[in-house]
């Protein structure tokens, strides 16, 4: 094994969580059962590195098995770092029959034509989803297993997830993926988060649907305090109708845990108090951010308890509906990612 | 670099001139910022009340070039460091011209701190601590205002090879920028006061040092928050700053009290901002006609920063239905610098410095205890 092969090992260890690390090298399977039983799992992880390295040589391990053992651990613990969701369009009429010997072979073939030399590794995964790992090079260098960049796709779906994507790399991989997938085009699906599993079930609905008008009066489970029977009737149905709207607007479920949302709002400053502003040409730029450990969580929140008026703006209700974090509003423009609105006032 | 400059001119206020104007109010006990104003409004409509809140009413910043009458090292140091506010009570028999005694002492104990294995044990092994208290020449504004004092710590690594020099390891300021002249006025001779203690560095030390500056000038500090009010305040008058010196952008930070937290960034365009900005200002023409004050700049007042706070959140209200006046501001950011609910400042513009330390100058005599 060279040097940057150690290395790679080496931080793999120090990254994979030390409860895991058996099952992981289970997993992985590289280890004979002997080799697996000397291993001593209480060890710090600098002498349990420094074990793994020796067994690695006896074995004559190279990057390329040190890499599914990344894979493996990246695969089990997918909610680390930022995950960018990305849209297929225009399939092709073959692109509902693809399957994954021939998107394999099809992947790697269209993304060496484009750049090398590259290192790819395809591997499948319980879910139906197909994992790629892609270590870049150029013609200068060998592929950078250091800094990896693994996709996400759902066969028989548009939609494919990314991380750690450069710029540069991300028009080979678009051209690649749309090749091998069978479609025309891709596109930036407009979000993104810290959970690969959050996005995906927000992008694919594996949330609990609303139904509005299925929905069973909320209040006996609210647990408030008792006061005044006279008070609580009378605020009972207002409080009512905001849990219900902030439901019909998230769901009442568990939502997909989102993390930010942000909205860039070019739109007319209108107050009838100003008018200067009012009268103004030019729109009021500005760019909001949500942010929270659970977002969508939170916006119902806001809606149940009054901070945000109900019914809730289609402006926040269309994170869960259109599945999407990021938002370009304007008065009247047009384009990708711009939502056409014209805001109440 | 220890106090060589301070000798000439420093301003401690118990100098001859100022003990002369004192000498009609002197009073042998030392009275609280509150207690003054109050009593002297009693002669207004207002008695006590109006001394309990921040000015209503304060002067558009004007570009104050700091550079001109500050040391440009002194003040880079003053730079680009967020600092940890604490007020502090007027200190007993302080003395500008003894800040090299003052260093000796707060470094021997400082150094018996560390001999009895408190506090600054967790700071890591450090050996020798070497400090300096100067004066910051020209950090001032009112003829009230004591001069700045700076203090610095150094340390070597345990470690650290012979040669190598001991590294900043903590610093902190005490300042006055345009303090209340009347309650300045009426503190008893051999009181100091610089309300304001800026500290950046280990918990550890400036716990140390504040212990020091307790037991040798009779003092006191405590927290100081920069209050929703301020912040407010802060974003008007850094916006206000917009045509001459760029803010790049107005960021404000909101929370939401749900569950989970909702933290809302509002960032606005520079120019908008300005220009919502200009619309709320009365036209300083007419309030030169109605005013009594003869001064040649304009005032801005708390109404026309409420309003421009209400543009924004209308703006705000108008697309998302959320109120953010039921959560509260927490950060303010221009490319002048940012404010922290949690009493953090950070100046990147020494310009507009003086606008920002007199809010805060006053912000810390308010929180005084009575």
């Amino acid at each position: 094994m060279d040097d940057s092969t150690k290395r790679l090992l080496q931080r793999l260890i120090r990254r994979i969580p030390a409860q895991t690390l058996r099952t992981t090298l289970e997993k992985w399977g590289r280890l004979t059962a002997a080799q697996q039983r000397s291993m001593d799992f209480t060890q710090p992880k600098w002498a349990l590195s420094e074990k793994l390295l020796a067994i690695c040589e006896e074995n004559g391990l190279t990057a390329k098995h040190i890499t599914e053992l990344e894979m493996t651990n990246v695969i089990d613990n997918p909610n680390q770092g930022m995950w960018y969701a990305f849209q297929l369009m225009d399939p092709e009429d073959d692109a509902n029959s693809i399957e994954l010997t021939q998107f394999k072979e099809q992947f790697k073939s269209h993304l060496r034509e484009l750049v090398r030399p590259v290192s790819i590794k395809i591997k499948k995964h319980t879910d139906e989803a197909v994992w790629i790992r892609i270590a870049w090079g150029d013609s200068f260098s060998r592929p950078n297993h250091l800094k990896p960049t693994y996709v996400v796709h759902h066969l028989q779906t548009p939609y494919v997830f990314v991380t750690s994507l450069t710029s540069k790399q991300k028009p080979l991989l678009s051209q690649a993926l749309v090749l091998s997938a069978r479609y025309q085009a891709i596109k930036d699906a407009n979000l993104s988060g810290r959970k690969l599993t959050a996005i995906r079930d927000l992008l694919m609905r594996k949330y609990q649907q609303v139904f509005p008008t299925m929905y069973p009066s909320p209040l006996g489970e609210r647990n408030q305090v008792v006061s005044n029977p006279h008070i609580e009737k009378e605020q009972a149905e207002p409080a009512a109708n905001r849990l219900q709207m902030a439901c019909e607007a998230f769901g009442d479920g568990t939502l997909p845990q989102l993390q930010t949302v942000v909205y860039k709002l070019e739109t007319k400053f209108r107050d009838h108090t100003n008018k200067t502003m009012t009268e103004r040409e030019e729109p009021f730029s500005c760019v909001v951010k949500f942010a929270s450990t659970n977002l969508l969580e939170s916006l119902r929140h806001c809606a149940s308890s009054g901070i945000a008026s109900t019914p809730v703006t289609p402006l926040l209700s269309s994170i869960l509906q259109k599945g999407r974090n990021y938002f370009v509003i304007t008065d009247n423009g047009s384009g990708p990612s711009t939502q056409t609105r014209q805001p109440q006032t | 670099m220890i106090c060589v400059l301070f000798s000439s001119a420093a301003r401690t206020p118990t100098n001859s001139v100022v003990v002369e104007r004192r000498s009609k109010s002197s009073k042998s006990y030392r009275q609280s910022y509150r207690s003054c104003v109050g009593a002297a409004s009693r002669l207004c409509f207002t008695p006590g009340f109006t001394a309990r809140r921040l000015n209503a009413s304060r002067r558009a910043p004007k570009s104050h070039n700091v550079t001109d009458k500050v040391n440009p090292q002194q003040l880079a140091l003053l730079m680009k460091t967020e600092w940890q506010l604490s007020y502090v009570t007027p200190l007993y028999q302080f003395r500008h011209t003894q800040l090299k005694s003052y260093s000796r002492q707060l470094s021997a104990f400082i150094a018996a701190e560390k001999q009895q294995g408190l506090a600054v044990e967790v700071e890591g092994a450090q050996s020798s601590f070497r400090v300096s208290i100067s004066v910051v020449q020209g950090m001032v504004e009112a003829d009230d205002d004591a001069e700045t004092v700076l203090i610095q710590i150094h340390s070597k690594l345990l470690f650290a090879k012979k040669d190598e020099p001991q590294r900043p390891v903590w610093s902190g300021w005490l300042t006055c920028i345009n303090g209340n002249p009347d309650y300045l006025r009426s503190l008893p001779e051999d009181f100091t006061c610089l309300p304001l203690f800026c500290s950046s560095g280990g918990e550890g030390l400036t716990a140390v040092v504040k212990s020091w500056f307790q037991q040798t000038f009779d003092c006191c500090f405590g927290t100081l928050e920069i209050n929703h009010t301020s912040l407010q305040w802060l974003a008007a008058l850094w916006t206000n700053c917009h045509a001459e010196s760029s803010i790049q952008h107005l960021k404000m930070i909101w929370t939401l009290p749900v569950a989970p937290p909702l933290q809302v960034t509002y960032t606005v365009d520079p120019h908008d901002a300005w220009q919502l900005w200009s619309s709320v200002r009365k036209d300083p023409r007419e309030e030169s006609k109605g005013g009594e004050e003869a001064e040649e700049e304009n005032s801005i007042d708390i109404e026309e920063v409420m309003e421009f706070m209400q543009g924004l959140k209308g703006h705000f209200y108008r697309h998302f239905r959320l109120d953010l006046s039921a959560g509260s501001l927490k950060q303010v950011t221009t490319a002048l610098g940012s404010a922290k609910y949690s009493g953090k400042i950070k100046i990147s513009n020494s310009r507009y410095m003086i606008t920002t330390f007199t809010l805060l100058t006053e912000c810390a005599l308010l929180k005084m205890p009575l």
